[in-house]
């Protein structure tokens, strides 16, 4: 087992994950430092998903290692993995998930209040984000009143409100309308960048990819290179993917 | 053809639920030809053995709120959207889910109509001792289309029943259930006022303990028995079933009143929003409670009366559906939450933050709910036995 440089705050080595009989990701390594903002972009199927879950220690790899601050996750029992996620990771997944019987800002605050903290100051936190996010005004009404793009924004302000070390975010625009992801992306990395958050951005859009500050492609689960993501490239990269879907 | 090739491919809990509601149609079947039985075998007293058939409409009633349980969490219509690829609308899902419910009840009826010959003799081989062949009219034959016409009121029930539950809702009814479904149950006050209205009822017509003896309207000795009393029972026990989705909200208000943490909060929520799907059997589950709780300790106050083998099959038959349905409830609103449950898990919400707060849902429930059955149950009973 080698142990990893020590400036990476997640690091991967040779990530293998079947899902029953399909193979998900095949030798995927990849280093993330600390307050970077990393996209993984991909079509459909290329292994995002997968990837993001095994970083994140919600599933153990088939083969291959992964190392949060210098210590081993895929060695963990399941739950100092769950504590682990709870304590330092943030998660946005593709749809909002936010738990219908609660108001917005008790789902904002529901990470902070299963850590343990007061309500008083549970509360302050989330309605604080919520007000950063632009949905302070529905603080008290429950998801089914509010629109999708207000519900992604709840589910990032519950992601950001534990100030996690690391945030991922699987597709976290794909059900908004384009002016409305944009805007909501660019909140999210500029919280990030000023509270010094390392985000692992899942996605399938090369303009979302942009706003990050490196990209790495996957493709049927394998790492197909990593570029910067304001190279020409990168635009090849999007030509040739739509080709190949054609 | 289609249903039974679904049962055959079914995962064996699933199986074991199906297994429920045939064993529950075998002993409603079984009732409601010992019924028949009965009138063959005295043909002098029919008022008796309409009265006999009248009180099979309990059990029956139990059996198809099982069937309809069952059917709600049954996973084949919960995979809508795939049965829609493959071409099987909403409407022909929901006829599969009461051909499905008709198919358990037909095989439970089958049964009991053997076990029913076996006992009275007619296949043959000796009767079983007096008291069953007096009970189920040995000796006297019984009209076979009128018993497989009285035992197809079983499966009937029970598929209209699942077919109406299930029934496919227009896209505007369907936003209006999901609007509804925040606001809180408005059947508290009513249910208290009916439980209130039937008990005072049941009170008021009951008579002196002297010159009844304290006599339960039960099937063996109903004859006689004042009308009054029957009726203030079945209201206090509607009002129960009223007040169930009300009762249960309130207990998710206690639940997270003040300033809950993230225990009370997730739990007592969850119960608010779930008192529409759990409250009604939880409801019909206190009223029967009530309901045996008052008939024992009348029972045991007239021991003159012994219980008799119907009654008891009666009793079990309604005990295990009520149960059985509102535990089926909970399966149904587990994994109607199944979403939310996993997106809290990916939040790192620990398993056993989500065992305890089931675990408190079922505190504050029994807590809530137990001492309000014994009360009504008590109430009940005062005035027969005192």
């Amino acid at each position: 087992m080698v142990a990893p440089p020590d400036n990476d705050v997640l690091w991967a080595r040779d990530l293998h994950h079947m899902h029953g009989g399909t193979t998900a990701l095949t030798g995927v390594s990849l280093g993330v430092r600390e307050g970077e903002i990393v996209a993984v972009t991909g079509p459909r199927g290329s292994g995002k998903t997968t990837l993001l879950h095994c970083l994140s220690g919600q599933i153990v790899p088939t083969e291959g290692e992964v190392w949060f601050n210098g210590a081993s996750v895929h060695t963990l029992s399941s739950p100092s993995r769950e504590r682990l996620r709870l304590d330092r990771f943030g998660w946005i997944d593709t749809e909002p998930h936010l738990v219908p019987e609660l108001t917005a800002w008790e789902n904002a605050a529901l990470p902070l209040l299963l850590r343990g903290a007061g309500h008083r100051s549970a509360k302050n936190t989330a309605v604080e984000w919520l007000d950063r996010l632009d949905v302070g005004m529905c603080a008290r009404r429950r998801p089914a009143r509010l629109d999708q793009s207000q519900l992604q924004r709840v589910a990032i302000a519950r992601a950001l409100a534990t100030t996690p070390q690391v945030l991922f975010a699987d597709e976290p625009t794909a059900p908004l309308h384009s002016a409305d992801g944009t805007q909501v992306l660019r909140t999210l990395t500029t919280a990030a960048r000023s509270h010094q958050i390392t985000v692992i951005l899942a996605t399938y859009d090369p303009q979302v990819a942009a706003l990050a500050d490196r990209a790495l492609s996957l493709l049927d689960g394998r790492l197909s290179g990593a570029v910067p993501a304001t190279a020409d490239s990168s635009d090849e990269e999007s030509r040739a993917a739509c080709s190949l879907s054609v | 053809m289609l249903a039974l090739r679904l049962a055959r491919g079914s995962h064996p809990l699933v199986l074991l639920r199906r297994l429920f509601v045939t064993a529950a149609s075998a002993g409603t079947g079984f009732l409601l030809l010992s019924a028949l039985g009965h009138a063959a075998g005295h043909p002098t007293t029919a008022g008796d053995s309409l009265t006999r058939l009248l009180w099979c409409a309990a059990p029956l009633a139990a059996t198809a709120q099982l069937a309809v349980s069952v059917a709600r969490t049954d996973p084949a219509a919960r995979l809508q959207r795939g049965m829609t690829a493959a071409g099987l609308g909403p409407l022909r899902l929901t006829l599969l889910a009461a051909a499905s419910t008709a198919l358990s009840c037909v095989l439970g009826v089958l049964l009991s109509l053997l076990v029913f010959l076996h006992l009275r003799g007619d296949l043959g081989g000796s009767t079983a001792d007096s008291a069953h062949s007096d009970l189920l009219g040995s000796g006297h034959p019984v009209p076979l289309a009128g018993s497989v016409m009285l035992l197809a009121a079983v499966p009937l029930a029970a598929a209209a029943a699942t077919a109406v539950s299930l029934r496919p809702r227009n896209d505007a009814g369907y936003a209006d259930s999901e609007a509804h479904s925040t606001a809180a149950p408005t059947g508290l006050p009513w249910g208290v006022a009916l439980t209130a209205a039937g008990l005072a009822i049941e009170a008021y017509t009951s008579p002196a303990t002297d010159t009844h003896g304290g006599k339960l309207p039960l099937p063996g000795q109903l004859i006689g028995s004042a009308p009054g009393v029957l009726a203030g029972w079945a209201l206090a026990s509607f009002g129960l079933v009223l007040a169930g989705p009300g009762l249960v909200h309130l207990s998710g208000q206690l639940l997270c009143a003040g300033r809950p943490g993230a225990l009370r909060l997730l739990s007592g929520r969850v119960l608010q929003e779930e008192s529409h799907r759990l409250g009604r059997p939880l409801g019909v589950l206190c009223a029967v409670a009530s309901g045996t709780y008052a008939a024992v300790t009348v029972y045991g106050t007239a021991p003159s009366h012994p219980v008799g083998p119907l009654t008891t099959i009666g009793t079990s038959v309604i005990f295990a559906c009520v149960t059985a349905s509102a535990l089926a409830a909970a399966l149904e609103s587990r994994s109607a939450r199944a979403r939310t449950t996993a997106a809290l898990r990916r939040l790192g919400a620990p398993v056993s933050v989500l065992h305890r707060a089931t675990a408190l849902r079922a505190l504050a429930l029994t807590l809530v709910l137990g001492p309000l059955t014994w009360t009504v149950a008590e109430m009940a009973t005062f005035p027969l036995v005192h």
